[in-house]
């Protein structure tokens, strides 16, 4: 698969409007293994400790089997992946996400990002475009273990950008 | 004996929730770009997930006992203002719905993070799959 170590576009899409983000450009980010760390890490920065993620052998019991990263968890993982690869544009205001936990992330596994622009329409404050980016997190058996979509405030070039 | 988690039997529609604060500091922002793999954020600022993130742990640090969360199915999130570093944050949350389901039950949340100021920071709806009471064991 194209772009997983060029950090380019696997598709650039069509009709790129004057800031180069079109409906329908894809990406493919890097992988990344989640690890008992990250796991560790993240309970105690969030200061969520359900067993679920912290008690090895409470979790032994459970049909994972083993203990599972934080929902939260993939998502930030997932948005630090694609942050690695989208333009710099879509980085800067974050307005919303939508977003499904669909199956667990193991120890051990690991996922990329799948990431399409789905749709852009005009913000409601003028010189400000709206970009949706669609978004999969897939682990290492091609199964889709989240998914959503991100909203981002766009500046529109040529436009005085003052912030919204 | 208080109960040690709060099955999907006992959650309320319109029960209310209100977390203890958390300062947010630049440690936190510094560990979050990490875990995330995120270059640092310039200094004073913090990553926009890192409040949604940070709320998750908040409501463990409620007097009530924790609901028994089995999994975290989805949500719906609206980033309304900048964090940034020194800002104290708390949650609210008020449970909107509740469905059961054969294992367990589905409980929607609407949840808002807001700062020392009292404005919303970032607001939305958290869906959890809780589980039910567990049989009780004879003595």
């Amino acid at each position: 698969m194209a772009g997983v170590l060029s950090y380019r576009p696997v598709s650039p899409g069509t009709e790129a409007d004057d800031d180069g983000l079109a409906v329908g450009q894809e990406w493919r980010s890097p992988g990344r293994t989640v690890t008992e760390t990250d796991i560790v890490i993240f309970a105690g920065l969030s200061g969520d400790y359900n067993v679920l993620h912290t008690d090895a052998e409470h979790m032994k019991a459970s049909r994972f089997g083993e203990r599972i990263a934080h929902g939260l968890l993939g998502l930030s993982v997932q948005h630090g992946l694609l942050g690695r690869v989208l333009p710099g544009a879509l980085g800067e205001r974050l307005v919303a996400y939508r977003w499904k936990f669909r199956g667990p992330i193991r120890i051990g596994d690991t996922v990329h990002v799948t990431a399409r622009i789905g749709a852009r329409r005009e913000a409601e404050d003028p010189g400000w475009g709206v970009v949706v980016v669609e978004r999969r997190l897939v682990n290492q058996r091609g199964e889709v273990v989240q998914e959503g979509e991100s909203e981002h405030l766009v500046p529109r070039p040529g436009a005085g950008s003052a912030a919204p | 004996m208080s109960a040690a988690a709060l099955y999907f039997e006992d959650v309320e529609v319109g029960a209310e929730l209100a977390t203890p604060g958390l300062t947010l500091t630049g440690a936190h922002a510094a560990v979050f770009g990490g875990v995330m793999g995120d270059p640092p954020p310039p200094p004073g600022e913090a990553h926009d997930l890192l409040p949604l993130v940070l709320s998750s742990g908040l409501g463990w640090r409620v007097p009530a006992p924790p609901m028994a969360v089995l999994a975290f199915m989805g949500c719906e999130w609206r980033f309304l203002r900048p964090a940034r570093v020194g800002d104290t944050l708390r949650t609210l949350t008020r449970v909107a719905a509740k469905r059961q389901l054969k294992d367990g039950g589905v409980v929607i949340e609407d949840r808002r993070i807001v700062n020392q100021r009292g404005e919303v920071i970032q607001s939305g709806r958290t869906t959890l799959l809780v589980a039910r009471r567990p049989p009780a064991v004879p003595s």
